[in-house]
């Protein structure tokens, strides 16, 4: 299991990265990282409401009502420029991160 | 039995108790679950067993709320308060609104706009009279030297004229004075070519008076007209008149006997000067022609005005110059004190002789109250009705706030409603000022032009003025709507239980006794105004002005002329005297009589007549008798003269004045100066052949009076134009503020009235229309049209009759302190009252009935019938 914490963390790089790969809306997200992370990411499905919201208030995304077919309306997101700008410095930022953590465990312990 | 839809309702009811939810989110929560139900169930799990792990999942719905609740800031809010989609919004749901209740829109928008038309006369008049002399740079460095007599027994007497050696000498002395110029005024008789004209309206000054007062100049020079005594500056006016299409400078023109040069020529001297002059002449040619008074202390007779240094301190200058003339006059009573240039037109002195035309701050007061008491009958008036019509909105609002509308935004909506309102009504007057400006002009003796508008620099304010007042009663008059109406709770309204709010119905009432309160003081302060200039134009003046000509003629002349003017058919008598009988302002201290206290300075006016005048004039005499055609170093004295002197027993007794006289009279007291004033005493001495002659007339002979006179005078002055003037046209001048005021205020009077009516008519429509079905179920069951009517108008005159126990007394406090500014003044009467308080009772009862008769005499079928 992912800390919750870690999961917090990572949730807004993952929402954009989710949606730069196509539009979507609440239910498929939560089901695409579930699928994602094996099922090891801490989440209650309810909590990516409030960070879609807040997202779509920081104009990374936005939001539109999408009637089709006979199927439910559902509201669809979709990644703004504003937004693939603010994914590209997470993206780095966590490589960065992640590029320390791999020289740590690289390091042999000198006894 | 497990019910999915039930407990996916119950599952959603859960977030209604948290604000952080909107419809819209709560709605894609709902898609969520029912998704994932979907999926479970395709798995081959239960409904119920769906249902359970999809809410597990889904997680706790408290801390979901906290995190959404951040995300609502007021940063939202306050972008949507102005929201220009919703401001489209609130501008056409207020036109459809005005569209829909014509009536009360109407209504609403000509009270605003009679009120505005009024308040924005009364202040371009306010504004003129508080801009006089402004226009001089040098403003609040000029001073008028202004002198306080003190006289034993008698008040302080004010006097704005000084002796001829006071400016030279305060200039000489007292660093502090810089410059100092004196005015004399006079009229000259012009002669330029064959043309031959009285003008007036002259001015003698000293060299220093274009320094000092901002009269621009639009041709020649200043300094020829101070080297050369005998030039001439001529406004723009007289130029185009002399000189139509000639160069004006260096031509001569003669005034009375001498020539005089055209040097300058001055732009015509605006309206807000208390100076107002058509030409110049140079004091040193009159010093030159009359050299002996040069160093006269003695005789106060022209008008000095001085600048001071920049920064000087008016104070301490006056404590040093409060001497000057006791200094170099021996015996003297009179101190001297400077009087700010921006002071004297609507200064609070009334001096005893004084420039042209003065203003009364009084006036400018009244009307400023009586415009802010407009706006405010008029404000109250959108107050009233908009929170009458509130029921009607009620709705609108409960379905604006069901919606998610805020408070805040309710209250700018109406806010923005009523300035929108308020700028109709704004435009609408500005097109009415416009079209009766003239009419304006004429009934305030003013030159008002819309041009001000764009003046750069009173019209800059005035436009900000403007603005600024519809803004203010924009905001004003929408206030209590926006905040009432704002207030309402969303469900009352909806279900529409609320009929308008208790508050509401009180706050109306209060404001409808308001409203006539002040309309009902005005009334009876129009009234008392009327009454008591009605009274001091009829006063008995002790002397009879109607049907009088008077006329000027050489002495030499006027005996003969006089002698055979009486000949005429149509003439009853022809008098001689050396002054205007309403305008006496000589006066000495030195008279000398026996039984004076010789430590007491007492001040005496005086005039000269011939033995006809007092017959003519039907003056009465008290003791002794008229002069006599034989009688020579004789005076007559008036009552008040005779109990100022102490004499018991005046007639033949003897007074020194310029020689022994003989009093052989006491003449009933007559009113020499204007009514303001109390009479004061006047010594009369006989004069053989005085220049002014006054022709009593037959009223019968009063169309060919002017012909028989004119054919006398050509008979004995072939060469001299003949100038007349009757003497009753002189009073209506001198009462001409008066007249004008009065006018003003009835006008304005009125129309607060008929402000009040109308907001009165408009509530009273509403009232009844609240009623229609009360009405009609009254009378099917059988109250009568008369009982119908009490119902519907009792209210009403209540509210009016209360109005009227507060106006009453306030009404008869202010006036009688108003009164107390005249000598001469009426008795505050009942019926004054009687008569306000009918008239005001008469207007709001036949406001009232109209509306409620129709409502009483309606068929009560169609009352019932409409739903």
């Amino acid at each position: 299991m992912i800390s919750k914490n870690l999961t917090a963390a990572s949730t807004k790089p993952i929402i954009l990265g989710i949606l730069k790969q196509g539009n979507s809306y609440g239910y498929l997200i939560i089901k695409k990282i579930k699928e994602m992370s094996g099922g090891k990411m801490e989440w209650s499905d309810g909590m990516l409401y409030p960070v879609l919201h807040r997202l779509e208030k920081d104009k990374l995304i936005r939001s539109e009502w999408i009637m089709s077919g006979d199927s439910r309306p559902r509201k669809y997101y979709e990644i703004t420029e504003l937004g693939k700008e603010a994914l590209t410095l997470e993206k780095e930022q966590w490589v960065q991160v992640n590029a320390v953590l791999d020289k740590i465990w690289d390091v042999k312990p000198s006894t | 039995m497990f019910d999915l839809e039930s407990s996916i309702r119950h599952w959603l009811r859960s977030f209604r108790k948290y604000k952080a939810f909107n419809h819209g989110s709560i709605r894609e929560m709902e898609l969520h679950l029912r998704d994932h139900i979907d999926d479970l169930l395709s798995t081959g799990c239960t409904e119920q067993e769906a249902f359970e792990k999809a809410v597990r999942e889904f997680g706790e719905i408290n801390p979901l709320a906290r995190e959404e609740y951040w995300n609502l800031t007021p940063k939202s809010v306050s972008t949507s308060l102005l929201n220009t989609i919703m401001l489209n919004n609130y501008i056409k749901i207020a036109i459809r609104n005005f569209w829909k209740h014509k009536f009360y829109a109407f209504v609403n928008i000509i009270g605003l706009t009679i009120g505005l038309s009024i308040v924005f006369m009364i202040a371009l008049f306010v504004s003129d009279e508080l801009s006089f002399d402004h226009f001089h740079t040098k403003k609040h460095q000029l001073y008028r030297v202004v002198e306080n007599q003190y006289y034993a027994g008698q008040p302080v007497f004010p006097v704005a004229v000084t002796p001829t050696a006071l400016g030279p000498s305060l200039h000489e002395e007292y660093p502090e004075v810089v410059n100092f110029t004196r005015v004399v005024f006079q009229g000259d008789r012009f002669e330029v070519g064959d043309k031959k004209i009285v003008e007036n309206g002259g001015i003698m000054v000293d060299q220093h008076f274009f320094e000092m007062f901002s009269f621009p100049l639009v041709q020649g020079s200043i300094e020829s007209f101070r080297e050369q005594i005998n030039a001439l500056i001529l406004n723009e006016e007289l130029a185009d008149k002399y000189f139509p299409d000639k160069d004006p400078i260096g031509e001569l023109i003669k005034l009375g006997d001498e020539e005089f040069l055209v040097t300058a020529v001055i732009r015509d001297v605006p309206g807000n000067s208390h100076l107002s002059f058509r030409y110049i002449k140079n004091f040193e040619n009159y010093l030159a022609n009359n050299p002996d008074r040069a160093d006269n202390w003695g005789s106060n007779w022209l008008y000095t005005y001085v600048e001071l240094e920049p920064g000087a301190d008016l104070n301490s200058v006056n404590e040093k110059i409060i001497g000057q003339i006791k200094a170099n006059n021996e015996g003297s009573v009179t101190d001297i004190y400077l009087q700010p240039l921006l002071d004297i037109y609507l200064g609070e002195v009334d001096f005893t002789v004084e420039v042209g035309r003065k203003g009364e701050m009084m006036y400018v007061r009244i009307f400023t109250i009586v415009a802010f008491f407009i706006l405010l009958i008029s404000c109250i008036n959108f107050m009233n009705l908009s929170t009458a019509r509130s029921a009607k909105r009620a709705k609108e609002v409960g379905l604006r706030k069901t919606v998610g509308a805020h408070r805040n935004q309710l209250v700018v909506q109406f806010l923005s409603e009523s300035v929108l309102l308020s700028i109709t009504s704004v435009i609408l007057s500005i097109v009415i000022v416009a079209l009766i400006l003239p009419s304006f002009n004429e009934l305030a003796n003013k030159e008002f032009s819309l041009q001000v508008l764009i003046n750069p620099e009173s019209g800059i304010k005035l436009v900000m003025a403007i603005v600024g007042i519809t803004i203010l009663t924009g905001l004003l008059s929408g206030s209590y709507p926006a905040i009432y109406l704002s207030s309402m709770k969303p469900v009352s309204t909806l279900k529409a239980q609320v009929v308008t709010g208790k508050q509401g119905a009180t706050l109306r009432r209060v404001l409808v006794v308001l409203q006539f309160v002040i309309s009902v003081i005005l009334i009876i302060g129009t009234t008392v105004v009327y009454q008591q200039l009605q009274f001091i134009q009829n006063v008995d003046l002790g002397y009879n002005r109607d049907n009088v000509i008077y006329t000027f003629v050489p002495g030499e002349h006027s005996g003969t002329f006089a002698n055979e003017l009486r000949q005429q058919s149509g003439i009853v008598n022809v008098g001689l005297s050396n002054r205007h009988p309403g305008y006496v302002l000589s006066s000495t201290s030195g008279f000398d009589w026996p039984g004076k206290n010789p430590d007491e300075t007492i001040l005496l006016h005086y005039m000269g007549m011939d033995e006809h005048y007092m017959e003519t004039m039907e003056m009465t005499m008290i003791e002794g008798s008229a002069f006599s055609h034989t009688d020579s170093a004789v005076v007559i004295i008036n009552e008040q003269a005779k109990e100022i002197m102490g004499l018991d027993d005046p007639v033949g007794q003897t007074i020194t004045a310029s020689g022994e006289r003989k009093i052989v009279g006491v003449v009933k007291d007559f009113n020499f100066k204007s009514i303001h004033t109390a009479i004061e005493p006047i010594v009369i001495f006989k004069l053989p052949q005085p220049n002014r002659v006054y022709i009593k007339y037959d009223d019968r002979e009063a169309e060919n009076i002017v012909s028989i006179i004119e054919a006398v005078w050509n008979k004995h002055l072939p060469d001299r134009e003949f100038d007349y003037y009757f003497l009753d046209d002189d009073f209506a001048e001198m009462y001409d503020a008066e007249h004008r005021t009065s006018r003003l205020s009835s006008y304005f009077a009125g129309l607060a009235i008929i402000i009040s009516c109308l907001g009165l008519f408009g509530l009273v429509s509403y009232a009844t229309e609240q009623r229609t079905k009360e009405v009609g179920i009254r009378k099917a069951l059988g109250a009568s049209v008369r009982n119908l009517f009490l119902l519907l108008t009792g209210d009403f005159t209540r509210l009016v009759m209360i109005s009227l126990l507060i106006a009453i007394p306030t009404g008869w406090y202010a006036m009688d302190k108003w009164l107390d500014n005249f000598a001469y003044r009426i008795d505050l009467s009942v019926w004054i009252f009687i008569f306000s308080a009918t008239s005001a009772l008469m207007i709001a009862f036949i406001t009232v009935s109209y509306q409620s008769i129709r409502a009483a005499i309606s068929n009560p079928v169609s009352a019932l019938r409409n739903e």
